[in-house]
């Protein structure tokens, strides 16, 4: 599979954190404890929607071992993932926009007192009307105005036309309409978010230890908040338990954390409550989407309209970003020549929504993987051939500009279909069983950073010398998916050592150099071109080494395991430890940079040659493609699902580490099941969360497992560092409509509201056979 | 209000400071300083904070020290071997690729540890329900049941004592 | 999310802990499991001043069976006790269903049988099967001990009929009837760590056709706030041979009687229509088991 020659990247190796997990060993933010550290704790609002009229905490500050209180004045500038849109601060100022805002932060000598004085501090609201559909909150935007400057409260919107889809819909055969409403999910991570900050007083620098999964993006905003120089901070990511978007911004625990230990001169902490992990979300986006599909005589996608109202809660946070993501998702990975996008962002007074898993793709993929099952049932033929008609190939480039330089898509459909027996199944199986396909993709390797910039996204740095061996020096984010160990495998291959070898030095913007963090997919394909550059450089300098060494040309050696070899006498080889070892002793420690930028693709309607707004954002260097086969079994008479089987099938390129591009796809499936059947927050009628507890916030535990067949189809794409694409976010993509689609087959009824309950199943039933 | 207990744990008796309103978890995390004992939502719901008492597996987060007294406590940091062995089902963990990002592994260990104690080759059903407290958000599952399900036959196959 | 400071006491004895309850009243309360008392004390819904910790009297905590006579189950005894006592599965199979179906491991190690009761949580796992199999608690006080059903002993949603500085101590199962099998289900979203939203216990009796129904008791969870005990069922069944049609009758019987509300968990109306499922599976099954046949 992949590249046969490697011998490193493609290797089932155990992750280099494993012994240290399984032990207990790895060290989480919130297992430090620092001389003199004060416990930080959030006071929180019991509004959703109400101007500050008075905070006073002089009680607070009375009670024995409290040593300060902050609140939303003391650092009022605002932050933002996304620079253009930052309304965020890291306690509310003057008013609160959703329940359980943050207000004010104790430090005090323990937790428990700081928990203590929150109770203390007195806060006087004027409550404001609430918002929380966003149908209402754009209706009342008159007189209910959630942010000053968004006067609609719409943070923003789009409308993104590509060739001529009028035209186009009215010579199509085949023309379908449908509406689609997803949830309100959060990432549910393991580990509440956690900062410990320790600022030096004396010299104006400051180090924040944090759960995040974007050090630097979090660098940027603390130098913000803190009105401080990026090089007098410090950010250092230990071990991070889960994150899946939702460590993808700072936290007000960050700032508090950081504000709190420079007011009070010791390093404080902030951890989390699991009904604060809740409270402060970030999670996805419930999006209420109208689409069209419109198909030829033959099948053949002409053009599709994608409408898209998004909840994002009360602040900006990836918003814009996500929203246009949806808008790009509609072009791949079917080839769509003509489409328009009018999406929207609009703010209500709820826990603000953000990056989640597969951002973007999963609400416009539910409704056209579900879509697409249809109109193949409008066409009499299989979704299968359906979809395979349309899939895109190596090589196609969308209407809006996106280049797929590789793609193995029909061979992810085909093999999930083979492996299933969908063709077999589908519509012959008894009432109540059912089997469902969809496919879909992720971006990897991301094209364009948060703020306008042409910076290098990663740059690696490979120290290699007598007594270290080989350092790979990079502040990328390890959050649990590996990235450790795989930079290690890339490493080693590039060098022609073994990957348990070389030392990753990771999560620390000082020790680390530049990289913009754990997101999007983006990190194997960047790391591993920085990897490959700075390895490269690294070889150039030990094969003029090795060459004096053995006898001959620099140019005519070659490294693999562990040896110089000369191509074409073999026999003089050398190694690779003695090179280093000449090389030191000669010259010193060897450093190799490597960087990585994307290319940058326009969004461009290739119809009119014209740049579209917000159609840049949804590129990247290439792509990874999913496709899967569920099969479920309904309750008729409780309407409870059950999921036996699914057949997964995925590329992602060269698989760096199969084991771990199987545990990325494995948590995916789960992950988007979740979704599909069980989760969803709630809100009282004044926005109050009221499951906001992992006990009423249904994740899918063991007993949910369903019988899981994944394949890693043979793919390696030749424009990639090692061939490489993502996998841990393409997967979710296709598990709630290929879900959906088998609840078809098995019921008949077509579900387009998320999540898809034993309650809504027994009521469509009832539905169905009343007509 | 404080009061001295001890409490055995690993195999080693600690004396403790503790006011009946402490917690397991915090008393484990905190005062102890065996910080392998996660603590994932506080509410006994997400199984991070598992620990062994005599053997049965309870959340540490919603479990008063004080009431510990005389019991054998077992944390993830017990099951390594003197000589820093791993316990088979530790390295069954390592092997199988069933940790990702961690902060559910040593919870999800002692479950284990609990069901193979009792049953060294249990059916998958069995082992399902015996993990179902312990939420794991990264690996889907699916490797943690190999992984105890492989370790259980190293147990019951006697490679290890 | 810490506890209010309280005073601790875990008396040896049952005397020792009656007096303790005698004398410290309202101001305390008791710890069994913890699973749900130290979660509402973190949520600050009680602060006690007093907790008696009653896990580690002996008596409290043991499972005995008398042939002839029934079994005897102390508060204290752990779920997971319940749930892999061998006796109890042959015996009291519902109890032993609903038992395994309670939270998780940890929980079912945690929690007691007493508690649960105690607690009074309407989605209760084992109060329905419990008043099905014809359980009464024993209630102890300094000043005696008095008996009563389970299903009066729980007055409404966190209410019992526990008086101060009284105990339960433990409940008294009758020995099952020749020919006679319980069984319980529940309807949950997944199939672990759920709060039911219904669930349902059934002790049916055959004759000794082994297909007349002799006598039945079902009882219902989660669709009001005490175990509701289906009254007109009993009237429907007794003296008659299980059919499709009787079934309906009498999960219509028993929907009519439930009086669920919409919450978090399930609208009222899916309650009532899963009450009506429940009926026709657990007397279904019960049926096969009483009976001696395979279960459908």
């Amino acid at each position: 599979m992949g590249n046969p020659n490697f011998t490193q990247v493609g290797r089932s190796v155990p992750r280099v954190d494993g012994p240290a997990k399984v032990k207990g060993e790895a060290i989480y933010t919130d297992d430090m404890v620092l001389p003199r550290m004060a416990y930080g704790k959030i006071k929180r609002s019991p509004y959703a929607h109400a101007l500050i009229k008075k905070i006073d905490y002089s009680k607070a500050l009375a009670l024995p071992g409290v040593l300060t209180v902050i609140t939303g004045e003391e650092a009022p500038n605002k932050w933002g993932i996304v620079p253009q849109t930052a309304n965020e601060v890291a306690l509310a100022v003057g008013k609160v926009r959703y329940h359980n805002e943050g207000v004010a932060a104790v430090a005090a000598i323990d937790e428990e007192t700081a928990e203590a004085a929150l109770d203390l501090i007195e806060v006087e609201y004027e409550p404001l009307p609430v918002l929380l559909d966003p149908q209402e909150s754009m209706r009342r935007a008159n007189e209910v105005k959630i942010h000053d400057d968004a006067p609609e409260n719409i943070l923003h919107s789009g409308d993104q036309l590509f060739g001529d889809p009028d035209q186009a819909f009215a010579a199509c055969t085949y023309i379908l309409e449908r509406e689609f409403h997803t949830s309100y999910v959060n990432h549910a991570f393991l580990e509440p978010q956690t900062a410990l900050a320790s600022y030096d007083v004396q010299n104006d620098k400051l180090q924040l230890w944090s759960s995040t999964q974007v050090p630097h993006y979090l660098h940027r905003q603390l130098s913000i908040v803190m009105e401080m120089p990026m090089n007098k901070i410090r950010v250092t990511v230990p071990a991070v338990g889960g994150a899946f978007g939702g460590k993808g911004e700072a936290s007000p625990a960050d700032f508090c954390a950081a504000l709190l230990s420079r007011k009070t001169g010791r390093p404080v902490k902030v951890t989390y409550e699991r009904s604060e992990v809740f409270a402060t979300n970030k999670g996805r986006h419930p999006c209420q989407i109208k689409m069209k599909i419109g198909l030829n005589k033959d099948g053949y996608i002409q053009a599709v309209d994608f409408d898209n109202t998004m909840d994002g809660g009360a602040y900006a946070g990836w918003g814009m970003v996500v929203m246009f993501y949806t808008a790009s998702m509609i072009h791949l990975p079917y080839k769509v020549p003509n489409a328009h996008a009018r999406v929207r962002r609009v703010y209500t007074n709820k826990p603000t929504c953000g990056a989640m898993r597969g951002l973007g793709g999963i609400q416009p993929r539910y409704a056209m993987e579900c879509m697409l099952d249809e109109m193949a049932e409008m066409m009499g033929v299989s979704a299968y051939e359906l979809k395979m008609k349309n899939a895109v190939e190596s090589g196609y480039r969308s209407v809006s500009n996106l280049h797929v330089p590789h793609s193995e898509y029909k061979k992810c459909l085909q093999t999930a279909v083979e492996k299933s027996g969908y063709l077999e199944k589908h519509g012959k199986l008894p009432f109540g069983k059912g089997i469902g396909l969809a496919g879909g993709y992720y971006i990897s390797g991301t094209a364009y950073t948060l703020y306008q910039a042409y910076k290098p996204h990663t740059t690696v740095l490979i120290r290699v010398d007598t007594e270290g061996g080989v350092t790979v020096h990079c502040a990328a984010a390890e959050i649990g998916q590996g990235c450790n160990t795989v930079m290690a495998q890339m490493a080693a291959e590039a060098l022609g050592i073994r990957f348990e070898d070389v030392h990753v030095v990771s999560g620390d913007t000082e020790l680390g150099t530049f990289d913009l963090g754990s997101f999007a997919s983006r990190l194997t394909y960047a790391a591993g071109a920085a990897i490959k550059e700075a390895a490269a450089e690294i070889n150039l300098k030990l094969k003029e080494t090795a060459a004096g060494m053995v006898g001959c040309r620099a140019d005519q050696l070659e490294i693999k395991d562990g040896r110089f070899c000369s191509i074409f006498e073999p026999r003089k080889n050398i190694e690779w430890e003695k090179v280093v070892d000449l090389y030191t002793n000669s010259v010193g420690t060897l450093v190799g940079t490597g960087h990585f930028s994307p290319p940058r693709l326009k969004g461009i309607d290739l119809t009119r040659g014209k740049r579209v707004q917000g159609a840049n954002i949804g590129h990247s260097p290439t792509f990874g493609f999913s496709s899967q086969v569920w099969e479920v079994d309904v309750d008729l008479e409780t309407g409870k699902i059950r999921v036996e089987r699914v057949t997964e099938a995925g590329d992602c390129g060269q698989a760096v580490n199969p084991m771990s591009v199987d545990g990325q796809v494995e948590g995916s499936i789960m992950f988007a099941m979740g979704q599909a059947l069980y989760e969803e927050m709630k809100v009282d009628d004044q926005g109050k969360m009221i499951n906001a507890s992992l006990h009423d916030y249904k994740v899918p535990t063991a007993m949910e497992l369903p019988e899981m067949n994944t394949t890693i189809v043979d793919s390696y794409d030749p424009t990639a560092p090692f061939g490489v694409k993502e996998s841990g976010e393409g997967p979710v993509q296709p598990t709630i409509p290929a879900i959906t689609n088998a609840i078809y087959d098995a019921i008949g009824v077509r579900f387009t509201e998320l999540p898809i309950t034993p309650e809504k199943v027994l009521q469509a039933l009832k539905e169905k056979n009343s007509r | 209000m404080k009061q001295l207990i001890e409490l055995e744990i690993n195999g080693r008796i600690y004396e403790i400071p503790v006011s009946p309103k402490d917690l397991l978890v915090d008393v484990v995390r905190k005062k102890v300083g065996l910080t392998g004992t996660k603590k994932g939502c506080g509410q006994g719901d997400c199984g991070a904070c598992t620990v062994l008492l005599d053997g049965e597996p309870v959340l540490s987060c919603i479990t008063l020290a004080i009431a510990c007294q005389g019991k054998k406590i077992t944390t993830i940091e017990g099951l390594v071997a003197e000589d820093g062995t791993l316990h088979p089902i530790q390295q069954s963990f390592v092997e199988h690729g069933a940790v990702q990002c961690g902060f559910c592994t040593p919870g999800m260990i002692l479950s284990s540890k609990a069901l193979l104690d009792k049953n060294q080759q249990p059916t998958e059903l069995e082992i399902k329900r015996g993990i179902a407290g312990n939420i794991c958000r990264c690996t889907g599952y699916k490797r943690i049941v190999e992984a105890i399900k492989a370790a259980g036959d190293t147990l019951a196959s006697g490679e290890v004592k | 999310m810490y506890l209010n400071d309280f005073e601790y006491f875990a008396p040896q004895t049952s005397a020792e802990a009656l007096s303790l309850a005698a004398r410290l009243g309202s101001k305390a309360k008791i710890l069994a499991g913890g699973t749900d008392l130290l979660i509402m004390m973190k949520e600050k819904i009680l602060k006690p001043e007093c907790l008696i910790n009653i896990n580690d009297i002996q008596e409290f905590k043991t499972i005995s069976y008398v042939p002839g006579q029934g079994a005897v189950i102390g508060a204290a005894v752990k779920i997971s006790a319940l749930e892999h006592d061998s006796l109890i599965k042959d015996k009291y199979f519902a109890l032993h269903q609903a038992a395994g179906e309670l939270g998780s491991a940890q929980v079912r190690a945690m929690a007691t049988v007493g508690g649960n009761s105690c607690h009074a949580s309407p989605a209760a796992e084992t109060p329905p099967p419990l008043a099905a199999l014809g359980a009464r608690v024993v209630i102890c006080s300094s000043a005696g001990e008095k008996e009563m059903p389970v299903e009066k002993f729980i007055l409404g949603n966190r209410k019992t009929a526990l008086g101060e500085g009284e105990l339960l101590t433990k409940f008294i199962l009758p020995e099952p009837a020749p020919r006679s099998a319980s069984r319980y289900a529940y309807i949950g979203l997944r199939d672990a760590m759920e709060i039911d939203a219904v669930n349902m216990a059934v002790n049916l009796v055959l004759e000794e056709d082994c297909r007349t129904v002799k006598n039945l008791k079902l009882v219902m969870g989660s669709v009001s706030p005490v175990p509701l005990v289906a009254e007109k069922i009993p009237g429907i069944l007794i003296g008659k041979e299980l059919t499709d049609e009787l079934l309906a009758q009498a999960a219509q019987a028993a929907c009519d009687e439930a009086k669920p509300i919409s919450d978090i968990r399930a609208s009222a109306e899916y309650r009532r229509e899963m009450v009506a499922v429940l009926t026709r599976r657990v007397l279904k099954q019960a049926f096969h088991a009483a009976a001696g046949l395979k279960e459908a």
